[in-house]
Parts: C-alpha cells; sequence; structure tokens
C-alpha cells in the first residue's frame, strides 16, 4: 500500500504554528469520529446478532461519518507533507528546482481547493433545497456540508502557508525539516 | 482534436506533471478538470463539482480504508510483533537461517491483521532485526528478508490496495480477500524457500539459532492469542460472509485498540499518535482517490479506455502476451511510483482490455485472477531500487548495513515473487478455489 511516512515535522514560524495546533485538532477530532464510527458498528453488529436489532441506518452513518472525518485529515496531511510525489526523475536536482516544483504543485492546489470549496457551497445549497435525506434513516445530508466547507476553507488557508514555506525554502535553499520529497 | 485525443493528450501531461513532483491526487485533478472542461464545456463541470468531494470521501464501499488503516495503526501500538516473532522462532530458529524464516513467519502473522507493508516492516524489525544479528546473520540477509517480509502486510489481506482494486473493477471485496489468502500464504513459503537456498549456497549467511524445548514452544505459541483472536473475528467473519469489510474493519480497531491499551500499554500519547497517522495516511489516500475520480470521469468521456480495448481485441495478440506486456509496465512504474497510485492511474485503462480477452475464465474468475497478479506485481514496487519503501525502513534500521547490501539481499525474494506470479497465472486455481468454496453471495 501507498502509505505516509509519518513524520510529525512542527513548523517553528509563528504563523506555521498556530496552523499546526488547528490542523491538529481538526485531525484528533477526525479520528475520534472515526473511532466512534468503528464503535458504533460493532454496536450495531452486537445488536444484529444478540438482539437482532441492528443501529438503524448504520452504514449511512458511517459513510458520513467517515466522509466528515476525511474532510478534517485533508489540512493535516498537506502541513506534514504527506501526500504522494514522485521523487525518482528530480531525485538529483538541486534543492531549489524541487522546492520551485512544489511551489507550482502548492498554486495547482490552491486552485483546486477553492474551486471545489465554492463548488460545495453550491452542492450544500442544493442538498438543503432539494431536502436530500439518507435512505434509511432520513439523515439530511446538507448538515454536514457546512462543518465540510469551514475544513475545506481551512484547507485553503494551509495550502497558502504551504505555498510560502515553499517559496522561502527556494530563497533559503533548504528544506526546512525532514521528511520532504519521500515517495509516500 | 477528438476526445480521444485529448484523453491521450491528457494522459501523457499527467505522467509529465508527475515528473515534476506534482503531488499525485492534485496532478489527476487538475488534469481531470481541464480535460472535462475541454470535452464537456464549463457549465457541466461546475454542476459535477457541487457535490463530487462529496461523494469521493462519503461512500460506504470506501469507509473500511481508514478504519483498516485505524486497526493497523492499533495493531503496531499492541505489542503484537514481538509474541509473533518470538513464536516462530522457538519453531524454526534452529534451523540454518531459521531466524530470518521466523521475521518471515513474523511478518506473514501480522499482515493477517494489517493491511499495511510499512507498518509490518517496521514493527517487524524492532524486534527481529536485533535477534538476527545476535546469531550473526549476514546484513543483506538480515535486512532483505525483513524488507521483502513486510510485503506480506499487503500480499496477505487485509489489504487497501485490494480494496480500492475491487471498488474499480466493482469486485466484491470479500471475494477479494479470500483471493488473495493462498497467494499470500504461498508468498510466506516462497520467502522461507529463498532463504533456505540462500543459506545453502552460502551457511555463514545465516546461522542456526537456539533450540527451543518443546514446552516452550507451545508457551510462545500460546503467547499470540490476541493475533488469532483479531483475524478469526475480522477476516474469519468477513471469510464466512458474516459481515461486510468495513464492519470487519470496525470490530477489528475496536479489538486492537483494546489490546493496544491493555497489553501494548498504549495511553493517551500513543493514542494521539495512531490517530494522526491514520488521519494523514487517510487524507493522502482519499486525496488521491478524489483525483482518480475525476480523472476517470474525464477519461470516460474521452473514451480512450474503450478505444484500448477494442484495439487490443482486434489486434491478435495473445491475451497472456498482452498480460505480460502490463507486468512488465508495472514493473517498470514500480520504480519510480507507489501502488496504489499504480492501481488508480492504470487499472481505468487496463482492466477493460483484460475483460475484453479471453483467458478461458468467466469474468468473475478473471477479475480475482487479475487483481491478484496485479497486487503481487506492484507490491514488487516496495522492495525494488530506487524507491523501494520497505528497503528504506529497513535499512534506516540496520545502521551499519549499506543500502546496496539491503538491494543485494532483497534479490533472492524478488526471484521468488517472479516464480510465484508465473505459478499463478499458470495455475488460476489457486486463486480461485477459496472464493469459489466460500462463495460470499
Amino acid at each position: 500500500m501507498a502509505e505516509g511516512m509519518e513524520h510529525f515535522s512542527r513548523p517553528a514560524d509563528p504563523v506555521g504554528r498556530v496552523l499546526y495546533r488547528i490542523a491538529r485538532v481538526f485531525a484528533i477530532l477526525g479520528g475520534i469520529l472515526l473511532c466512534l464510527v468503528g464503535l458504533m458498528t460493532t454496536v450495531s453488529i452486537v445488536g444484529r446478532f444478540v438482539f437482532s436489532a441492528p443501529v438503524p441506518g448504520d452504514f449511512e452513518l458511517v459513510a458520513i461519518g467517515t466522509g466528515l472525518s476525511v474532510f478534517a485529515f485533508l489540512p493535516w496531511c498537506q502541513l506534514m507533507r504527506g501526500n504522494v510525489i514522485v521523487d525518482f526523475f528530480m531525485d538529483k536536482a538541486p534543492i531549489r528546482a524541487k522546492t520551485f516544483c512544489d511551489t507550482v504543485g502548492g498554486l495547482l492546489y490552491l486552485g483546486i481547493g477553492a474551486l471545489l470549496t465554492w463548488r460545495m457551497v453550491f452542492g450544500g445549497i442544493d442538498m438543503y433545497k432539494y431536502n436530500e435525506v439518507s435512505m434509511t434513516i432520513g439523515f439530511p445530508r446538507w448538515t454536514t456540508f457546512p462543518i465540510s466547507i469551514v475544513l475545506m476553507g481551512f484547507l485553503v488557508i494551509v495550502v497558502i502557508y504551504t505555498i510560502f514555506r515553499s517559496i522561502a525554502e527556494t530563497r533559503a535553499g533548504r528544506f526546512f525539516d525532514e521528511g520532504s520529497g519521500s515517495v509516500g | 482534436m477528438s476526445s480521444l485525443a485529448i484523453g491521450g493528450v491528457g494522459f501523457v501531461i499527467l505522467l509529465g506533471m508527475l515528473a515534476v513532483r506534482i503531488p499525485i491526487g492534485i496532478a489527476m485533478i487538475s488534469v481531470g478538470i481541464t480535460g472535462y472542461l475541454t470535452i464537456a464545456g464549463p457549465i457541466p463541470l461546475l454542476s459535477y463539482l457541487k457535490t463530487e468531494t462529496y461523494w469521493a470521501f462519503t461512500t460506504f464501499d470506501l469507509s473500511v480504508v481508514p478504519l483498516f488503516l485505524l486497526m493497523g495503526q492499533f495493531a503496531a501500538k499492541a505489542g503484537l510483533s514481538s509474541a509473533l516473532f518470538t513464536a516462530a522462532n522457538t519453531w524454526l530458529g534452529h534451523h540454518r537461517g531459521g531466524v530470518a524464516m521466523a521475521a518471515v513467519g513474523g511478518c506473514a502473522g501480522f499482515g493477517a491483521i494489517s493491511g499495511s507493508s510499512l507498518a509490518t516492516a517496521a514493527t517487524m524489525g524492532q524486534v527481529a532485526l536485533p535477534e538476527l544479528r545476535r546469531f550473526n546473520y549476514s546484513g543483506s540477509l538480515a535486512t532483505g528478508a525483513l524488507a521483502a517480509g513486510g510485503t506480506l502486510g499487503i500480499l496477505i489481506p487485509p489489504s487497501v490496495v485490494l480494496i480500492i482494486y475491487a471498488i474499480m473493477v466493482e469486485s466484491n471485496v470479500a471475494a477479494l480477500f479470500q483471493a488473495a489468502f493462498l497467494p499470500g500464504i504461498l508468498a510466506a513459503l516462497g520467502y522461507m524457500l529463498a532463504i533456505a537456498i540462500v543459506v545453502r549456497i552460502n551457511p555463514e549467511a545465516g546461522p542456526a539459532g537456539e533450540r527451543a524445548s518443546r514446552a516452550a514452544k507451545w508457551a510462545a505459541l500460546l503467547e499470540i492469542w490476541p493475533v488469532l483472536v483479531i483475524f478469526l473475528l475480522v477476516m474469519g467473519g468477513i471469510y464466512a460472509g458474516v459481515f461486510t469489510p468495513t464492519e470487519g474493519a470496525a470490530i477489528g480497531s475496536v479489538g486492537t485498540f483494546l489490546i493496544a491499551v491493555t497489553k501494548g500499554g498504549m495511553r493517551l500519547e500513543g493514542f494521539l499518535d495512531a490517530i494522526l497517522g491514520t488521519a494523514q495516511t487517510t487524507a493522502m489516500i482519499f486525496l488521491i482517490l478524489l483525483g482518480a475520480k475525476i480523472f476517470n470521469a474525464f477519461l470516460g468521456f474521452s473514451e480512450l479506455p474503450l478505444f484500448a480495448a477494442d484495439f487490443f481485441q482486434n489486434a491478435g495478440l495473445s491475451p497472456f502476451v498482452v498480460l505480460l506486456g502490463m507486468i512488465i509496465l508495472y514493473i517498470l512504474l514500480g520504480f519510480v511510483m507507489d501502488s496504489l497510485s499504480m492501481i488508480l492511474l492504470t487499472v481505468p485503462i487496463f482492466w477493460p482490455i483484460i475483460a475484453g480477452l479471453d483467458f478461458g475464465l468467466g469474468p468473475d474468475e478473471t477479475k480475482l485472477w487479475f487483481g491478484i497478479i496485479t497486487l503481487i506485481v506492484v507490491e514488487m514496487g516496495l522492495i525494488t531500487p530506487p524507491v523501494g519503501l520497505n528497503v528504506f525502513v529497513i535499512n534506516s534500521m540496520a545502521k551499519d548495513v549499506p543500502m546496496l547490501e539491503t538491494f543485494k539481499g532483497v534479490v533472492p525474494f524478488i526471484t521468488s515473487d517472479f516464480i510465484r506470479v508465473a505459478i499463478i497465472i499458470a495455475f488460476p486455481v489457486i486463486t480461485l478455489i477459496l472464493p469459489e468454496l466460500l462463495a460470499v453471495e
């Protein structure tokens, strides 16, 4: 599997430190939500076997819960340089060339992040207007949109920060912390 | 420009972006959006993007991914690797090369409850490496065996790569897990055989370890009960069709959490460490998944996959030549790319091609069989230079072993991988027998 080489490198500058704290809190909350999803599913299975009474709509709650946690994880991953790149072709390139490419990658992510956040606002409004609900328990789908949009907005801020980080690294000619640029 | 040409150009641009360090998920989304815009126009695109992110993340089939990652994180903190290695070592250690075989056996055991190859290599490395060095195993055999053994984390289900493959080809995850089981066991046996051959040629590389008493053997075996319980509960439940993979992963994450707290001494710090690790890997995977979804929507419009399938169907090539070509391409890609990205990038094109060819198997059987072959060849990338992640992880633990030695040590195991791929291609029954016997639906 492709998995993150986890390196919990803390940013040293004041802005980075604040973003780090917020991203960490979001990631932890998302993780706790994921744990609760696991717990609820387990309870539901026990309920199904022992009392033949599963938690109603457990499938839907699992999907909605994990979906929300993914939104909460995105800023943390970006800040931790956790996104997968192919380092092979530029392995021997000068660091400034690498950090320049990282800046371009950051700008693309910024454009995408902003576009998706913008569209999600309308997606949420549609869900609200057409009163879209999940099939079994009628969970109104728009309700998680405001949270997801806030998290996407925060992701955009983190991406802006990482762009400036890459620019500063290009100036300095070195990476500011360990673990950057590895595959995975 | 025809849609088909736009699809082709998009693919080339995507590869170019990957070469210059653009994160894979970002590159796929960028090209996907641009291509979609070119073919379908702005209004459909803007409407498509309204809920695409939401649905990409909020899908029951994909919920299994973060839950298995969470389970793997907790399992790594449960202190199980030590019990597994000790158990394998008391049974195998006294043979020549036995301690290395025990490391592989321990990896296989851990792989049965973890879907992560890096975690398997890392946790098993921590306990096995000191023992291997204590018995004067050569650096290349010790690190090579552990790096290769780590891939069992993926080859033996649960396996995130297989889940993604299953979703892409609309196959049944449980059936794929069943299909992967025997090939996974075969992989472990093949690695042990590779060790046996290495120490026969060069006895110095892997001396025999200590002989354990019969009582010690059984006592050590008893110590691995948590692994057995988790395996029987989670994988047994999934194999038997008692519950879905997502439910299995949920139970597994609760179970491994409890073991990590009671046996592994996990406290708040360890818990936070586990969920932050899960957070990072989950986000990384889902960004690529979102990218693949948007990119594939664009590819679908361009009809490139259809064209490719038609082309190969009418090219008059032997199906096995086409399969061989794909395997070679996977191995080449594996030199530079990680397995998940490879799967997401290639399966949308490769699967329609394979599905259109006649391998003498039913459509569902072909799905399983091709999935297992793909799994094995993409995972070889984890131990091949220059970016074999497992090799890096193990090598960083054994400071005195040069990287080149580790890569040399991996050669016998890669050879074993090649032989296994050939066996699995020649005898589809190895892959297909379990799904047939246990047929879930």
